[in-house]
């Protein structure tokens, strides 16, 4: 762990889109730190960038400027560096669409384990019953409840034991009963298992659920409540 | 297991099957058609190999190929007097009278050879009658004489050959083969009288192949018209000898040589053991006799027919470029539907080389599936052909198949290179974006 103790931690990003004049400047020098076993909900109106927050912190997207920083290093700039830290330290979740269509529910998960070099194992399982989807498990998410596909998703993000879970909008297509299930399972997940999760939301229930709320606005982190 | 190029190709199966017929047919292009071309070649040239003898005698002036050569050719003087000429080196000299006659819808070789000392065993590589006898052992004449006795006689009989060896032969009158008091100069009913003679001492006879007899439907006692002549079928030899028909080669020469019976085409030329054919070849071919070794058949057929093989092998190479540009456009869509599944997996840090080998593992399964495919229907294929045209042989080699093998795989990787490098290429936070 680093000095100051952040296990993910943004600073001074900078992020546009186009050029010219059609350019749109996401970030503006934005800074966020996440502490290790911390959950922390962004949330921020419709297109503020709050997805590309999340893709430039989980090394998916380079930042114009700034520094991305991984228990106090900071990222490397090739995507080869870049894609080894996203094996060993992150899991994502997406807001729909996260698993292959062709492939099992453990298939989904084996192939992730596979490309991050590990194998199946009964912590797989587990977590599939502690997910309460255990009973998916050989079915294709066409065969899966939108709510089913997102736990397994969830499972994937966290079967190769990641030091950080981000979350984009994990429970935006699901109903309140569904999305109060997933919410629930991840405070249990950073409960029990000091699991640091990032989750983007645009619903305040949901972002009510972690332990610190963030706001963007104008490409900056604007306030924090606990 | 989580095998994603099998859950894929398993996903979409109409479209992969199709691309793997696409593979197999050009793959069944490569193999069913050089098996074809190669096979009925070599098929040939087995059978010229089969003849139990080193060398082939023929005129000088037909030059190094005699692949197509047929008719008159060398004297009969300048091949039977080789074993008395080279008694060192030659046991035997058998002459052939060559020439082409259609039978069950095909031009087939035929050959001249005579019944005495069984020379047509050495024709046959030593292969005996299955069926039936060898030609003119039923002589329906009072003197009991065979139609190739009966032609000898009446023709050479007042004029030995003479002819010093170099020169040709000059063609003989037969006047006396007139019957009495016919007209002279009555040439219809000379010849008339001729065929009569040829028929009733069993000239017009054919021993024929067993495959020949298999692809025509033929008997023996059957009588087929071929060459402006009927002809009775007397025995089946096994398939592999050097014609599909024998007949006399007296009645070759005088009905197919212009009524000269002093010259066939070429001769047969057994070496004594433990010679060495090339130095034998040398010493027997002078100015105007060629010698060459009967392997140099192969190699002649290779010669003339190898610009078919180039056509064959052109026409193979545009399907399978074909084929394989299928597979592309093939797996090029299948990456640019998937580009979501793509970005998933890059997200959770797939390599580029993980990617890459997905639409690899994807065309190499496609291509296997249609090797399986293409090797498939070419047995299917060599079965049809060898089924509707007996006569065709495809021989399908291992080389062949290994070789389609390798094709398979270079294809495969050739045509996957694009669209991996696209799917290597796929922008993950647009992909996981935009909907
Ligand atoms: N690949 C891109 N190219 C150009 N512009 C982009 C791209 N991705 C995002 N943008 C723009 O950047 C801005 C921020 O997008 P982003 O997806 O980060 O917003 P968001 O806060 O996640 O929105 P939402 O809540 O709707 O998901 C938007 O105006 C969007 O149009
Ligand atoms: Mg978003």
């Amino acid at each position: 762990m680093s000095e100051n103790g952040y296990i993910i931690e943004g600073r001074d990003l900078v992020k546009a889109y186009g050029t010219g004049r059609a350019q749109v400047r996401v970030l503006r020098g934005l800074n966020l730190a996440v502490a290790r076993g911390e959950f922390v909900s962004v949330m921020g109106p419709s297109g503020c960038g709050k997805s590309t927050l999340l893709h430039v912190l989980g090394l998916i997207t380079p930042a114009d400027s700034g520094v991305v920083a991984l228990d106090g290093e900071p990222a490397p700039d090739g995507e080869g560096g870049r894609a080894a830290l996203r094996r060993e330290r992150i899991g994502f979740v997406f807001q729909r669409f996260n698993l292959l269509n062709v492939l099992s529910a453990i298939d989904n998960v084996a192939i992730s384990l596979r490309l991050r070099g590990q194998k199946l194992d009964g912590n797989v399982r587990h977590l599939f019953e502690w997910m309460g989807v255990a009973h998916v498990m050989r079915r294709r998410p066409a065969e899966m409840s939108i709510g089913e596909q997102q736990r397994v998703a969830v499972v994937r993000a966290l079967a190769h034991r990641p030091a950080i879970v981000l979350a984009d909008e994990p429970t935006g297509n699901l109903d309140s009963e569904n999305a109060e299930a997933l919410l629930a399972l991840l405070v249990n997940l950073n409960r029990q298992f000091a699991q640091t999760i990032v989750m983007i939301t645009h619903s305040p229930a949901a972002a009510a659920h972690a332990d610190r709320v963030v706001t963007m606005r104008d490409g900056r982190i604007l306030h924090a409540t606990s | 297991m989580g095998n994603l190029p099998l859950a894929n190709i398993l996903r979409h199966k109409l479209r992969s099957v199709l691309s793997a017929v696409g593979i197999g047919i050009g793959i069944c292009m490569l193999v069913t058609l050089s098996g074809l071309a190669r096979g009925s070649l070599y098929e040939v040239a087995d059978r010229w190999e089969s003849v139990d003898a080193e060398l082939i005698v023929y005129p000088r002036i037909w030059g190094d190929n005699v692949t197509t050569l047929s008719g008159v050719g060398l004297p009969d003087r300048r091949i039977v007097h080789l074993p008395e000429a080279h008694p060192d080196i030659v046991i035997d000299a058998v002459p052939a009278f060559l020439w082409r006659m259609e039978l069950a819808g095909q031009d087939q070789l035929v050959v001249g050879v005579d019944s005495a000392a069984e020379a047509w065993k050495r024709l046959t590589g030593g292969r005996t009658l299955i069926r039936g006898r060898w030609c003119e052992q039923d002589v329906r004449a009072d003197d009991g004489r065979t139609a190739s006795q009966w032609l000898t006689e009446t023709l050479l009989a007042d004029e030995p050959d003479t002819t010093p060896p170099g020169e040709s032969p000059r063609l003989p009158d037969w006047p006396e083969t007139q019957p009495a008091g016919a007209p002279r100069h009555d040439a219809v009913l000379s010849m008339r009288h001729i065929q009569a003679q040829l028929r009733q001492r069993g000239g017009f006879e054919l021993v024929i192949d067993a495959r020949l007899a298999d692809a025509g439907g033929y008997h023996v006692g059957q009588t087929v018209r071929a060459g402006n002549h009927d002809w009775r079928i007397v025995g089946v030899v096994p398939a592999g000898g050097l014609g599909r028909v024998f007949m006399p080669r007296r009645v070759a020469q005088f009905v197919f040589g212009s009524g000269d019976i002093r010259v066939s085409t070429l001769g047969f030329v057994k070496l004594r053991d433990g010679v060495e054919p090339g130095e034998a070849a040398a010493r027997l071919t002078d100015a105007t006799r060629q010698a060459v070794q009967v392997r140099q058949y192969r190699h002649m057929l290779e010669e003339k027919f190898g610009v078919m093989f180039r056509y064959v092998d052109m026409v193979n190479v545009i399907a399978l470029v074909i084929a394989f540009l299928f597979i592309m456009v093939t797996l090029y869509t299948m990456v640019l539907q998937r580009t979501r599944d793509i970005a998933i997996l890059k997200a959770c840090g797939a390599s580029n080389g993980f990617i890459l080998r997905q639409v690899m593992g994807e065309s190499l399964l496609l291509t296997a599936a249609g090797l399986v495919a293409g090797v498939g229907m070419s047995f299917l294929a060599a079965w049809g052909i060898e089924t509707t045209r007996p006569l065709l042989t495809v021989t399908i080699t291992w080389r062949w198949l290994v070789t389609a093998a390798g094709v398979a795989a270079v294809g495969a990787v050739a045509s996957a290179l694009y669209p991996a490098w696209r799917a290597t290429r796929v922008d993950v936070a647009a992909a996981l974006t935009l909907e």
